[in-house]
């Protein structure tokens, strides 16, 4: 059956591209589904390989009813399919799959009777009470202690008693499965809305001599169990000599419900050792209560080291505004650790009252703190632009360069002249580059970049040489009408300092409309340098940028005459191999003219001859001028590697052949477009066997090398 | 504080032989001891940490990606790892050679069967990476053992499977990180506070790319003779895939059943990073109600408040591989691997500088995982936000596999009157494996 077909491909192993016509129906009638099923259980009856069997399985997995379920069961006894056959059953609802399944469990041993009530477990069939509780007794430890995690599963009132009658006799292993399975149904009676019974059960398993893990398991289930009771037990985690309940109380710490708990996690901070004190306040911290931020706040102003540590890191996530005194307060401790906590804390503090608060404290700040309320400032963004500004001219290097970096972040373009103006006559070499980095900061984020470049164009003249390159770096970084004008006179008319900021500025430009500016440079610089800049700047352009493949060609064929050098030429050649039509196959044929051109211009005929829409008699004559007839070309086979390591690769060398007896594989390399290294280290060849005009060849190609395939 | 080690206990069926410590010769209870003349370092004498404030660490499955993790956690000083179980000799040897070179003895250990490391008293942690198949099962073995874990993604399989791993972390009080390293580093970390708190407006779509959408999976391969155990343990490998044949194509665990034997491919080998990174977007809620099968290259689906996240193949701007985008009505935001962002309006930096990691590099979410293993915190990839990740992932493909839409309700962890994608939701462990 074609759906049976391509089902096996989709599970089994075939790499598919989606199509509807691979997928499945949706609306599928019925009337389908049964005979997918039926095709399915004939492949169980016959003496198929376990493959298909296999993939029958896991089709009725999908599709199956009770009418398979004889079939799945048949297969539990066999060590090869025995999930296979389970994962359908597992599926299937209905009792004729429990009732498979018990049946099984009845007379199966080892591996396969555990791995059948471990899907009677999955099923939380509450009809495999009888089976699973006899298996609880079995002597196998492995069987037993499935059947006590499947009886958990089910979770009824039977299969508890029966786990709960088990716990005190068992050992081992099995002790430990029990006490999960008490676990599973602690949480099936909690889910239930049965709470109580929920933690004495848990209460029973964590005073059992069960593994210390399960301790800690029944443990959190008890104090989550509690509800608004929960604080005694969890305290009573806390307080543990036992490190691993104490960690245990941590976590729990941060799942209990909000309300009396707080109360009682705050009351217990004093009385803990200082590093446990951390611990907790960084768990208050994850419960965000108003309690925990209130007592985060509180350690964070006084105590050691460790628990002020621990709170004032805590705060920038938890805190809020009210946290904003103590943390400035931190901020300034002559501890560095403390400091940078805080200062860290305070930049993520979040909340508009912060930033308001963070402005009333700016206008009286002084010494330390001066600086650092301005590099909030910046930091958050504030609009305080006014003391910022006054900030620059402090006599403080620190303050000076805060205000700096803070105006880079606020201010707006009618006080950009400021920074600007810090730029041209910098008080220092240290404002000098803090006045750089601002200007930058500023000018990227100015939503009107004319007007923005006006401000920064406007002493370009008259400033002194080191301040002409960061205003032009500046405008490089800004772009529009006024900064390309500005850059580009800079290119043609400036010293040799400026011709060469500005010419790599524009070689990196942003957009197309550098073009003409770029196009005439290459003409006009007398020095090769920038000329060369200039040029490559034009290509790229052609090459990058979103362009009518019209306007693409034209400055194909622009480029290609200005173009000086051979390098230059088969940049343009690049161009003309990536954006195929007719017009860049009469460049790539024009260019063959020119010996030096020539591997480059037969490479891009191919590529482009290749991916023209249409065939075309005129590309077939370009070719041929560059020596590429058109021929009947057929890939055979293809290999690339070293020696016995080699790696097939018909397909890809298949893909990318056309109609000439050149191809060309787009991509970084034949290890990249070949999915790989065959052989590390070692010389590695292609190999194509081919016919071309019927007539068989075979080529031998260095890694890397142009592929042509000669005629036989 | 002393940093404790939890009791041991390994749930689920026993073991009919204890295979021991391979080659070391070494006892159990010796192993647990480092060096064997302690120097002053070992002592905190010399600024160093401390043998009581360290993470013991163990590796179970460390191939490829694994050494590449492997080397973070070495980079840490305050980890000691100090045993190795893998299924195939040649990495068990290659691992004890890396971590003995690192510390100049010949203490590490050596295990087949990951239960007997997970026996020892005196390991904290397990780096977890098998490949797909295992991560599941060996991260509950883990936890139920009582070891925090930093576990490789994809994590889970299928529905089932990520809902039990979330809810055994929870249980067990354990710390578990996903392998979802992108959201430790700054770039994806502003890229989603931009998003998660509001500064791009209300949202509106979340874009993750899918690179492979459709897939292939590992399947079942003709019959080859099996290798010695003691080189390659195929009984192991398997563990709980059903079972098929030897074949040595099959021993990649990256691609092993990767999807549980369903799809998987793209969609959730990448979407457990780029899909988790767009869960983190819109706050961890939830994972989406509805799911569309691919058109054109994209597969819809809708969260409850009608955001949408779309796995989509192309038109992405190149930033590096494992892009998102998210898009709100205020702006816009794009970030990839090379660590750079791309903004709709610079003014969304507000003053921030946001480091440009480039290269995806696991060292910060390996040094989250610790320091939450000693606070007992949620590191960053934590099981909740795996789990709601991963859900998105697999309700995906089982779309893209029925070739139509469906829709899931996350009350019930169950598809809306859909017996066939409800039934795509999980599949029966190989025994004696539980879960």
């Amino acid at each position: 059956m074609m759906l049976n077909t391509l089902f096996r491909r989709f599970i089994l192993a075939t790499a598919l591209a989606a199509s509807a016509s691979l997928a499945i129906p949706s609306a599928r009638a019925a009337d389908g589904r049964n005979d997918l099923e039926k095709a399915a259980i004939a492949v169980l009856r016959s003496d198929a390989a376990e493959a298909d069997k296999a993939l029958a399985c896991k089709q009725i997995a999908i599709f199956g009813s009770a009418d398979a379920v004889p079939d799945l069961a048949a297969l539990l006894d066999n060590e090869k399919l025995h999930s296979w056959a389970r994962t359908g059953l597992e599926a299937i609802p209905g009792p004729e799959a429990d009732g498979a399944l018990r049946a099984a469990a009845a007379t199966l041993s080892g591996n396969l009777l555990v791995g059948t009530i471990n899907s009677l477990g999955v099923r939380k069939d509450a009809g495999a009470l009888a089976v699973l509780t006899q298996r609880l007794a079995d002597r196998d430890p492995d069987v037993a202690s499935a059947a006590a995690v499947a009886l958990g599963h089910l979770g009824t009132l039977p299969a508890i008693s029966a786990l709960k009658s088990a716990l005190p006799r068992a050992n081992g292993a099995v002790q430990s499965a029990i006490a999960e399975g008490c676990i599973y149904a602690a949480e099936e009676l909690l889910a239930a809305g049965k709470a109580s019974d929920a933690a004495a059960l848990y209460d029973e398993v964590r005073k059992a001599p069960v593994p210390a893990q399960r301790k800690l398991e029944a443990t959190r289930g008890a104090i989550l169990a509690r509800g608004d009771d929960a604080a005694p037990l969890l305290i009573e985690q806390l307080q543990s000599p036992e490190q691993s309940l104490f960690r245990l109380g941590l976590t729990t710490a941060r799942e209990v419900k909000q309300g009396k708990c707080d109360a009682a996690l705050v009351a217990e901070l004093p009385k803990l050792p200082a590093a446990r004190a951390a611990l907790l306040l960084r768990a208050l911290a994850d419960r965000k209560s108003p309690a925990a931020v209130e007592a985060l706040i509180a350690a964070a102003g006084k105590g050691g080291k460790e628990t002020r540590l621990a709170a004032l890191e805590s705060l920038g996530a938890a805190g809020n505004a009210k946290a904003l005194a103590v943390l400035l307060e931190g901020a300034v401790d002559a501890d560095a650790d403390l400091a940078r906590a805080a200062t860290a804390s305070i930049s993520s503090l979040s909340g508009t009252e912060v930033n308001s608060e963070i402005k009333k404290r700016l206008s009286n700040a002084q010494g330390k703190l001066l600086p650092m309320l301005l590099e909030l400032v910046g930091q958050r963004r504030i609009d305080a632009i006014p003391p910022a500004l006054a900030a620059v001219d402090s006599q403080d290097p620190a303050t000076r360069a805060a205000a700096l970096a803070a105006l880079g972040n606020i201010v707006d373009v009618e006080r950009l002249p400021v920074l600007v103006s810090q730029v041209v006559k910098p008080r220092d070499e240290t404002d000098a580059a803090n006045a750089k980095k601002a200007l930058l900061t500023a000018a990227i984020r100015m939503p009107d970049r004319e007007a923005c470049s006006s401000a920064v164009v406007a002493p370009l003249s008259s400033a002194p040489a080191a301040a002409k390159q960061v205003l032009l770096e500046t405008l490089g970084a800004v772009g529009g009408t006024k900064a390309l004008t500005a850059v580009a006179a800079a290119a043609k008319n400036g010293d040799d300092a400026q011709k060469d900021v500005a010419s790599r500025l524009l070689g990196e430009w942003m957009t197309p409309d550098a073009a003409p500016v770029l196009l005439d440079l290459s003409k006009t610089l007398a020095e090769d340098k920038y000329r060369g800049r200039a040029i490559r700047g034009f290509i790229r352009i052609a090459r990058q940028f979103k362009l009518e493949q019209s306007e693409r060609a034209k400055m194909a064929l622009e480029a290609f005459s200005a173009a000086k050098t051979a390098a230059e030429k088969k940049l343009v050649l690049e161009v003309a191999r990536r954006y195929p039509d007719m017009e860049m196959l009469k460049l790539a044929a024009k260019a063959g003219a020119d010996d030096e051109l020539k591997p480059e211009s037969r490479i891009a005929a191919a590529a482009i001859v290749k991916k023209l829409p249409e065939e075309s008699a005129e590309a077939y004559a370009l070719a041929k001028g560059l020596g590429l007839e058109k021929v009947s070309l057929e890939i055979v086979k293809a290999t690339y590697g070293s020696g016995d390591r080699q790696k097939d690769v018909t397909d890809v060398v298949r893909k990318n052949a056309g109609s000439l007896p050149l191809i060309y594989i787009a991509g970084n390399g034949f290890n990249a477009v070949f999915g790989g290294d065959p052989a590390p280290s070692a010389v590695k060849h292609l190999v194509i066997q081919y016919t071309i005009d019927g007539q068989p060849g075979e080529a031998m190609i260095e890694e890397n090398g142009t592929i042509v395939l000669a005629t036989p | 504080m002393p940093f404790s080690r939890p009791a041991s206990t390994i749930p689920g069926p026993a073991r009919t032989s204890r295979r021991g410590l391979l080659k070391t010769g070494l006892s159990l209870s010796a192993a647990a001891i480092a060096p064997t003349v302690i120097p002053g370092s070992a002592l905190g004498l010399d600024g160093t940490i401390p043998p009581s404030e360290r993470v013991v660490l163990g590796g179970i499955g460390i191939g490829n990606r694994g050494t590449y993790d492997l080397g973070c956690f070495l980079e840490q000083q305050d980890v000691q790892f100090t045993a190795i179980c893998d299924v195939k000799e040649n990495r068990r040897v290659g691992i004890k050679k890396m971590a003995d070179e690192k510390y100049g003895n010949d203490s590490c250990a050596m295990y087949q069967d990951f239960r007997e490391l997970l026996d020892r008293n005196d390991i904290d942690a397990v780096l977890i990476a098998t490949g797909p198949n295992w991560h599941t099962t060996a991260s509950v073995y883990a936890a139920k053992a009582g070891k925090d874990i930093y576990c490789e993604k994809p994590c889970s399989k299928n529905i089932a499977q990520s809902l039990l791993l979330r809810d055994t972390i929870r249980r067990t009080g354990r710390v578990f990180q996903a392998g979802t390293q992108r959201r430790n580093l700054p770039h994806f970390a502003f890229a989603c506070e931009l998003a998660r708190t509001g500064r791009l407006g209300k949202m509106k779509r979340v874009y993750a790319h899918p690179a492979g959408m459709t897939a292939s999976t590992s399947g079942w391969l003709p019959a080859e003779n099996e290798p010695p155990k003691e080189v390659v343990d195929w009984n192991m490998y398997l563990g709980p895939a059903a079972w098929r044949p030897f074949n040595a194509k099959l021993l990649d665990g990256f691609n092993f059943e990767k999807g549980g034997g369903l799809v998987g491919g793209g969609v959730l080998e990448w979407g457990s990073h780029c899909v988790d990174l767009c869960q983190w977007a819109v706050n961890d809620c939830p994972p989406p109600v509805e799911y569309a099968p691919p058109v054109d290259g994209q597969i819809v689906c809708k969260y409850v408040d009608g955001v949408e996240l779309i796995f989509r193949e192309k038109d992405w701007i190149p930033l590096g591989s494992c892009p998102v985008r998210f898009e709100g009505e205020d702006g816009w935001v794009e970030a990839g691997d090379s660590g750079k962002l791309v903004l709709s309006s610079p003014e969304l930096l507000a003053g921030r500088t946001v480091e440009e990691i480039g290269g995806y590099p696991a060292t910060f979410h390996v040094r989250d995982f610790l320091d939450c293993v000693k606070t007992r915190g949620k590191p960053k990839g934590n099981a909740d936000a795996a789990c709601n990740a991963h859900i998105a992932c697999h309700a995906a493909n089982v779309a893209l596999f029925l070739g139509r839409p469906v829709k899931f309700d996350n009350a019930t962890n169950a598809f809306v009157d859909d017996v066939e994608a409800n039934r795509l939701r999980s599949e029966a462990l190989r025994e004696p494996w539980r879960i």
